[in-house]
């Protein structure tokens, strides 16, 4: 007994050693130079190689870019559907400083809400990404047109499909995520009719295992390609070991190397600069971004060398339409599952008509 | 197994009580301290910023008693089906039934009730839904001897997956876009403040001092203890076990049926599946480090939220992954509950020759 | 005769223990202790509860280890680090509680734990075991599974056992606690023939009469220290009683008769039967009358328990009737019981398990008797304080307050508050249930005092005992138990110890009753 003890305490000394000789203070320094603070809030881990990468990538170019004006500071794992949770993560990153809280996650909505309506943070300003909430003093929120690289691997998928079957990882039976779901069904039947979409839900924004128990559902069904609207490259993974193919979602991130083909991806950066620009100018009003191709804020990741030359150049020729604003996924004669009218021939859907998008379009299908 | 020994200790002097306590303590810093290094980060700037980071400001004291308030409920309800030697490991189902009768109490009654009728119904509903959840377990357990705590379990996932149908089917907000979720309360449904922190401290604290007057002072709570210490004495002098144990576990699933209410009114402002959030797990621990002493039980949630509230702040100030933090609480937290059972137990060990270590 | 083995045999020491001491903790259980043994001796080592005999046998048998001294065997000095060490050098203990496995047979039991074959040879061992058992007049059926068998016959084959690992030298723990008088004499002859051996058995044991019967020599430890080490032929009981206690004791207990009246209590054909249904209790029927001391005796589970739960109300009675002062009390719970005001004390079997809790200080242990009759929801503690002051400066109860767990307290005192709570209420019937178990000499003879002062104050008093010299020395009646019946009614001064014997295992007397 006495032995160990001399060992521990030892083992005190020596790090009370190491305590001392380290240097503190030199982040802090950091912070205190720069103009404006900017705090993020993430559902997932910064290296989950999706969907919370993505963010912390465009946080990253963003604080490079204005080179020590703007600091950052960040909470990871933030529990989404814990509101508890979600405010003192929020609450917490203001306490230490931030003057402007960016929630990463649709969940985070109602958190922000309430902080930024409770008059205790007026000086503080929210940007929430996906949500459909804000106000006209500090809240503002974000999003892009996703649907239109989502068209995008559609027309991947459908070239490349031999079974016809196409399987899609959901998060929730949102309209976030059916937007995606026919936008890929549309775009994958522009180049083969016969393709159908098979969808299921995980009820969850991220959940690797459930992700890949749904993807390996879908494979079992005689799906050969797999894509998805879910946070973890889990459903790449499960097709890559099924032998087929995979598109993923959020971050260009070729981890099963074997089925990856690309991805419908965001660069968060192209909304975050200008944003804190003008922020840091005292112009900023709070406002519902929007972002598209055409500003390079939704993209398709590159095609890999596993999709053929002429599938490529066709899925180009279109990306190219959409660039220069010639063509949009919803548009023409749209029908949903049930036989009602989703778009008149002729018709280009705007924003707010995509938004109210309740339910799959012919060919999808959906199990809960 | 054979070079050690461990027995039953049955009475230690106070001091050695608080020298284990403290080289516990001692042991789970420098332990800590390791994990953290091997991060890179200074460790003596992390044990300085988890306290600055629970207490340094006024908001920051408020963020550790928010987390206390549910913490402090939940032991106290577990705490009187533990003095019973009851083992209701049932508060997350107790916690998110409360919260669903507080909902509906919520939602589908008038708007324009007042405030603290309408908050009193809620209240009234959510111990009532509670205490019927942890009802029908001890029922069986009374009449029947079935095993409380596989029951109470069961009960939990009952209960948190009745809520996942209704978020997911009848109760879905038709204005969320069909996201899943319930419809957010309306204003006389929401715990009002007082000094930064929504009413439910007050209400943890008027608990603590019920269920102390309860335990100490009634006839019910001395009851409930001798059935605790001993089912055949409490036959001998003539006490209703089965009645005793439903009502013991009435008022604990009621107490953690409040917490859904208070969660789901003050923070929430709905019910979702997730609303017990563990803390019907972590206030196991927390009863137990108390020894199930309502007084004790604020002392150590709030302790307990203060590792929380800390574990936050480094993450933020110091740039450390998530991992670290949690890595740090539960490092504490193992060491302090090593030293329980080093206060309960003695160790020996033996060699061939050597003598036993008492 | 004896004697003369022992002279013969003089210079063969079995086991010689010098200087042991061992504490546990602050408690110094062994002090400085030594012990002799020769070969072809029995030789009892006699002491109060934690006198310390368990713990120095238990180094003999190599559980604990002593922190100071040697222990020799046969002349060579050992060191034991574990039991198997012990058997090895031909120790053998027989414990207390047995450890044998139900389910199995003897033999299988004989054979667990050693190295043996893969393939048990089953007629070899056969044959081994019935020469064991020839040597030493065992008397066991190898093919027998324990669950069958009687407390003597587990106790046959626990010897057996440590014969066959080949054990010299035996310890027994109070061997004779769970048997009746006839399985005593049994154990007395085998205990006998492994002498004429020259095995060297050593018997645990604090019953006076026993250490006469069978013993050579005697070793007294108290309060941890061995005090002599004396030749029984050369002392009698209330010496070895003196170096046992530390002072002169007397053991006479004074009963007194009183002339009958109406009984207090009538027990009418009663039956109760167990969770299988089998009778637990048959039929039985007697009164208890004010100022007297009706005794139970029995071998364990005859159906005691059953007796004074059913009257106490804890188990309700299958048939029959039980009247209290001429009201049925079939039916009523303990509780209906306090709060009708039926005057009944019971001091159950399981003291800290169901008189008492354990964890709980005197006050609250009084409470549980007195809180029923409060009223409102508030638990009033004033009375019980009050009280419990005056139970513990009667009784005389040796703690560092009213408001120490009754756990921390020792046997004596421990009993002496549930008696002090039970008899405070004034009862009419007192039921008692083994009051002295595991109490020393000096607080065993006070339960009786209290017991004989109750009766002089008019109350029927239930005892039911274990030694049979106490229960014929204290008790105007016996009840003898046998299977859950009543196999006689006797009085003590009319029949021997061996009759008793005979009732306890089912063999009824010629005369019936009394």
């Amino acid at each position: 007994m006495k032995k160990v003890l001399a060992i521990l305490l030892a083992l005190v000394m020596v790090f009370a050693f190491a305590a001392c000789g380290s240097t503190p203070a030199e982040d802090d320094g950091a912070a205190d130079a720069a103009e404006l603070t900017v705090g993020f809030i993430f559902i997932g881990a910064i290296n989950d190689g999706g969907y919370t990468q993505a963010h912390y990538d465009g946080m990253k170019a963003m604080e490079d870019y204005f080179g020590g004006k703007v600091a950052t500071k960040y909470l990871e794992n933030v529990n989404d559907s814990d509101k508890q949770a979600s405010l003192d993560a929020a609450r917490n990153l203001i306490d230490q400083g931030c003057n402007v809280i960016v929630g990463c996650s649709y969940g985070f909505m109602d958190a922000l809400d309430e902080l930024a309506n409770s008059g205790d943070y007026d000086d503080v300003k929210f940007l929430h990404f996906s949500g459909n909430k804000m106000n006209d003093k500090n809240f503002g929120n974000f999003f892009g047109a996703i649907e239109q690289p989502r068209y995008l691997s559609g027309m991947v998928a459908g070239s490349m499909t031999k079974s016809n079957k196409l399987g899609y990882v959901g998060a929730f039976p949102y309209t976030e995520v059916q937007i995606g779901i026919n936008a890929f069904t549309l775009g994958a039947q522009s180049v083969n009719p016969d393709a159908e979409v098979k969808v299921v839900y995980i009820n969850s924004w991220g959940d690797p295992e459930a992700e890949k128990a749904a993807a390996e559902q879908l494979l079992a069904e005689g799906c050969d390609i797999i894509a998805q609207h879910s946070d973890s490259t889990g459903p790449q993974l499960a097709a890559q070991d099924a032998g087929a193919y995979a598109i993923g979602y959020n971050y260009n991130n070729p981890v099963a190397a074997d089925a990856y083909l690309t991805a419908p991806i965001w660069h968060h950066e192209k909304f975050l600069i200008p944003t804190i620009e003008s922020i840091l100018a005292g112009k900023w009003t709070p406002e519902s971004y929007y972002g598209s191709m055409s500003e390079g804020y939704v993209d398709l990741a590159p095609m890999t060398d596993l999709v053929p030359a002429d599938v490529q150049d066709k899925v180009n020729a279109v990306k190219e339409k959409m660039v220069s604003g010639e063509f949009e996924p919803f548009s023409g004669k749209i029908e949903y599952a049930d036989g009602s009218i989703l778009c008149e021939d002729g018709q280009t859907l705007d924003r707010g008509q995509i938004w109210a998008i309740d339910k799959l379009v012919k060919g999808a299908v959906g199990v809960n | 197994m054979n070079f050690i020994r461990v027995t039953k200790r049955d009475d230690l002097p106070v001091r050695m009580e608080v020298i284990i306590r403290l080289v516990a303590i001692v042991l789970s810093l420098i332990a800590a301290g390791i994990v953290i290094l091997v991060f890179g980060v200074d460790p003596v700037r992390i044990f300085k910023s988890i306290i600055e980071g629970s207490l340094g400001t006024t908001l920051r004291i408020q963020q550790t008693v928010v987390k206390a308030v549910p913490l402090i409920i939940t032991s106290l309800g577990i705490m009187v089906a533990f003095k019973m030697k009851f083992w209701n490991i049932g508060a997350e189902g107790q916690i998110t039934m409360g919260a669903l009768a507080a909902t509906w109490v919520a939602l589908f009654m008038s708007d324009s009730m007042p405030l603290f009728a309408k908050l009193l119904l809620m209240a009234l509903a959510s111990m009532v839904a509670g205490g019927l959840w942890a009802f029908i377990p001890a029922f069986f357990k009374a009449k029947m001897g079935t095993n409380e705590t596989i029951f109470t379990l069961m009960m939990n996932y009952i209960a948190i997956k009745f809520v996942t149908y209704l978020q997911y089917g009848p109760w879905k907000d038709p204005n969320s876009n069909g996201f899943p979720k319930i419809a957010p309360f309306p204003e006389n449904a929401i715990l009002p403040s007082l000094f930064g922190v929504h009413i439910g401290w007050i209400i943890a604290i008027i608990c603590a001092i019920l269920i102390y007057l309860f335990m100490t002072h009634t006839k019910k709570g001395y009851e409930i203890a001798v059935v605790g210490e001993s089912t055949e004495t409490a036959r001998y002098a003539g006490m209703d076990i089965g009645k005793i144990i439903i009502i013991a576990m009435f008022v604990s699933g009621g107490l953690c049926g409040l917490v859904g209410m208070i969660q789901a009114s003050a923070i929430e402002k709905t019910l979702v599946s997730g609303i017990a959030n563990g803390y019907g797990f972590t206030a196991i621990i927390t009863a137990w480090l108390a020894k199930l002493n309502p007084v004790i039980i604020i002392v150590v949630c709030l302790a307990f939220s203060m590792l929380i509230q800390g574990g936050a702040y480094i993450q933020i100030a110091m740039n450390v992954p998530s991992a670290v933090s949690s890595i740090v609480q539960g490092i504490i937290l193992f060491f302090i509950m090593g030293a329980e059972f080093f206060l309960q137990y003695k160790v020996g060990f033996r060699h061939n020759e050597a003598k036993e270590v008492a | 005769m004896q004697n003369q083995a022992i002279e013969t045999k003089e210079n063969n020491i079995a086991i010689e223990m010098k200087g042991i001491s061992k504490s546990f903790g602050a408690l110094k259980a062994n002090n400085n202790v030594n012990l002799t043994v020769f070969d072809g001796e029995v030789h009892a080592l006699l002491g109060e509860n934690g006198a310390g005999k368990s713990t120095l046998m238990n180094m003999l048998s190599g559980i604990y280890t002593p922190d100071e001294g040697t222990i020799a065997i046969h002349g060579r000095s050992v060191s034991f680090s574990s039991p198997k060490d012990s058997i090895k050098l031909g120790i053998g203990m027989i414990h207390q509680h047995f450890k044998l496995v139900d389910v199995m047979t003897a033999k299988e039991n004989i054979i667990i734990g050693q190295p043996t074959d893969f393939v048990i040879k089953g007629k070899a061992l056969t044959k081994k075991v019935k020469e064991l058992s020839d040597r030493y007049g065992l008397d066991i059926d190898p093919d027998k599974k324990v669950y069958e068998m009687s407390v003597g016959e587990k106790q046959t084959l626990e010897i057996i056992k440590v014969l066959f690992r080949g054990a010299r030298i035996l310890i027994m723990d109070e061997p004779t606690a769970v048997l009746t008088p006839q399985e005593i004499k049994k154990l007395f002859g085998v205990i006998r023939n492994m002498k004429a051996q020259g095995c060297a058995v050593v018997i645990i044991t604090h019953k006076m009469n026993e250490v006469m019967e069978i013993s050579d020599r005697v070793t007294v430890l108290r309060k941890g220290e061995s005090i002599e080490t004396v030749v029984k032929n050369e002392v009698d009981i209330p010496k070895l009683i003196e170096m046992m206690v530390g002072k002169k004791v007397d053991l006479a207990i004074h009963k007194e008769s009183f002339p009958k009246s109406e009984p207090l209590l009538k027990m009418d054909g009663v039956t109760v039967l167990d969770a299988e249904g089998k009778s637990a209790l048959s039929d039985i029927n007697f009164d208890l009358y004010p100022n007297e001391i009706v005794g139970v005796a029995g071998v364990a589970n005859s159906g005691q328990k059953e007796l004074c739960e059913s009257i106490a109300g804890l188990v309700k009675a299958d048939k029959g009737r039980i009247f209290f002062e001429g009201e049925n009390i079939v039916g009523k719970t303990p509780r209906d019981i306090i709060v009708l005001g039926i005057r009944m004390g019971f001091i159950p079997e399981d003291r800290l398990g169901m008189g008492l809790v354990g964890g709980m200080d005197i006050v609250h242990n009084l409470i549980l008797k007195d809180y029923q009759n409060q009223p409102g929801i508030r638990l009033r503690r004033g009375p019980c304080i009050e009280k419990a002051k005056k139970i513990v400066e009667q009784l005389d109860i040796m703690t560092p307050s009213i408001y120490t767990p009754v756990k921390r307290l020792s046997g004596g005192n421990i009993q002496k508050v549930l008696l002090g709570r039970e008899i405070d209420s004034a009862p009419k019937v007192l039921i008692t249930a083994y009051p002295v178990r595991g109490l020393d000499i000096g607080a065993s003879y006070k339960i009786y005092d209290l017991l004989n002062e109750q009766k002089k104050n008019g109350v029927g008093v239930l005892f039911v005992g274990e030694d049979l010299d106490v229960l014929m020395d204290l008790c105007d009646r016996i009840i003898v138990l046998c299977h859950g019946e009543i196999t006689g009614i006797v009085n003590p001064s009319e029949v021997t110890k061996e009759d008793i014997g005979l009732l306890m295992t089912g063999h009824r007397l010629e005369q019936e009753e009394e």
